[in-house]
């Protein structure tokens, strides 16, 4: 059986933490102590002390001076459109209505397909799998099986043709059949891949029957051992 | 006779060719100053009189000013193309503007406490404590990955050699591929752009 691991990775960068603010901020303090003074800033400074001669000497207004924008006049203009525009927020609305289905969640972190299947008589959330057919590599059957469950809008990057992870298990002996030659277990092999675009189909699977989770949600809806064995092969450690 | 005919030999000495002065006897004198010629010859000057100038065509005229403009403009272009062309970042200087200009630019030397120095040191020492620790992290992150594929090849291997050999082989299409990177705020949905859209075709190394 191949599954696959579809990831959307981080499409916002991450909040810096307490350090990395503090070591950010002595950078730029040091970098504009050792620079030398822009054009910009050699501009305001020769006005201040023309403004400042004008007032205590009161010398001839040159009309032409006056006029054109001030440095200062410039900045303020410049102050005030950054502040007039309005950036979208990092916490979208999916954030706030903690839809799952929706992939604009949790911008700055990965999230991880599940898929609800049918493990013999349960109903459990799993990545997707499916049993390989004979002439298949085993990521041409994990393509096929992801194309099967979430139709063809989604537009995906594999990561190669080697698998990633494997996970073994044994089925229970209710369902082992009788002959000794038959399957006692199951091994899964897992490829990732990265989304790029598109959207599930709606029409293969409903509504409840998918979830974009993050990792700190994983935990809860997968069982412990299948948890630890999918962890093993996914980044982000924070 | 004799002091007369020297004396006229060096003041005529132009109207011959050869040396006059060495020599005082035996060349032939010409002289043009004795009646009833009296005729001052000119000076021996080795030109041909001037040609008459022609009228030129007009049309002729302007044709050469304007193959001397075209001439002019396209070593103009010449110049501008090749100032177009960006300098390789070796041979750039540093702009005579910034030269001159040192004195006025440069920033009062900032009075640094000691207190701030300290502070300072001990940042940076945090900062190369958390930065290790990351990348210990980060390795420690990549082991486990590299352990997790390893193990699912074996597993593999032992299922069929067929689907480990296809399982190994380079997937050439995988490369180039590219992916822009995690930007700070997500884009407005439906933004127009006040600059209008533009396609960036500046060349990149």
């Amino acid at each position: 059986m191949s599954a696959v691991c579809l990831e959307r990775k981080p499409v916002l960068s991450g909040e810096l933490n307490e350090i990395e603010r503090k070591f950010s901020r002595m950078l730029a303090d040091i970098e504009l102590e050792n620079s030398h003074k822009s054009d910009h800033e050699v501009r305001y400074e020769t006005e201040t002390l023309q403004a400042e001669l004008l007032k205590s000497k009161s010398l001839d207004l040159d009309i032409e001076q006056t006029l054109q924008q001030t440095a200062q006049d410039f900045e303020d203009a410049a102050v005030d459109e950054y502040n007039k525009f309005v950036f979208e927020s990092r916490i979208t609305e999916a954030d706030k209505a903690n839809d799952l289905q929706n992939l604009e969640r949790k911008l700055d972190r990965h999230l991880l397909l599940l898929v609800q299947q049918k493990q013999w008589d349960q109903k459990i959330w799993a990545l997707p799998q499916g049993l390989q057919k004979d002439g298949e590599t085993m990521l041409q059957t994990a393509e096929r099986v992801l194309r099967e469950k979430c139709g063809d809008d989604l537009t995906v990057q594999f990561y190669g043709n080697a698998p990633c992870g494997v996970y073994k298990y044994k089925y229970p002996k209710m369902f082992v059949s009788r002959e000794e030659e038959g399957p006692v277990g199951a091994k899964v092999f897992f490829f990732k891949a990265q989304y790029i675009a598109g959207y599930v189909d709606h029409n293969k699977l409903k509504l409840q029957e998918f979830k974009w989770l993050g990792r700190e949600e994983l935990m809860s809806s997968l069982s412990q051992e299948y948890y630890r064995n999918i962890s093993q092969f996914l980044i982000d450690e924070e | 006779m004799i002091m007369i005919r020297v004396g006229l030999t060096a003041a005529l000495c132009r109207l011959c060719i050869s040396d006059v002065q060495s020599s005082n006897t035996s060349t032939r004198l010409i002289s043009t100053g004795i009646s009833p010629l009296f005729f001052k010859a000119s000076t021996c000057l080795y030109a041909e009189p001037l040609k008459k100038k022609k009228r030129i065509d007009p049309a002729i005229l302007k044709q050469r000013e304007e193959r001397k403009k075209k001439r002019l403009e396209k070593q103009i272009r010449r110049l501008e193309r090749n100032a177009k062309q960006l300098k390789p970042i070796d041979e750039l200087e540093v702009p005579l503007e910034l030269v001159d200009g040192k004195k006025e630019r440069m920033r009062e030397a900032a009075v640094i406490t000691p207190a701030v120095e300290e502070e300072r040191a001990l940042l940076t020492k945090d900062w190369t404590r958390y930065k290790r620790k990351q990348h210990l992290k980060d390795m420690q992150m990549i082991d486990r990955l590299m352990f997790a594929q390893q193990k699912a090849l074996d597993e593999l291997r032992q299922e069929s050699e067929e689907l480990y050999q296809a399982a190994i082989q380079i997937n050439p299409t995988l490369l180039p591929f590219t992916v822009r990177g995690p930007v700070k705020t997500p884009p407005i949905k439906g933004y127009d752009s006040p600059d209008g859209e533009y396609t960036d075709v500046s060349k990149k190394w």
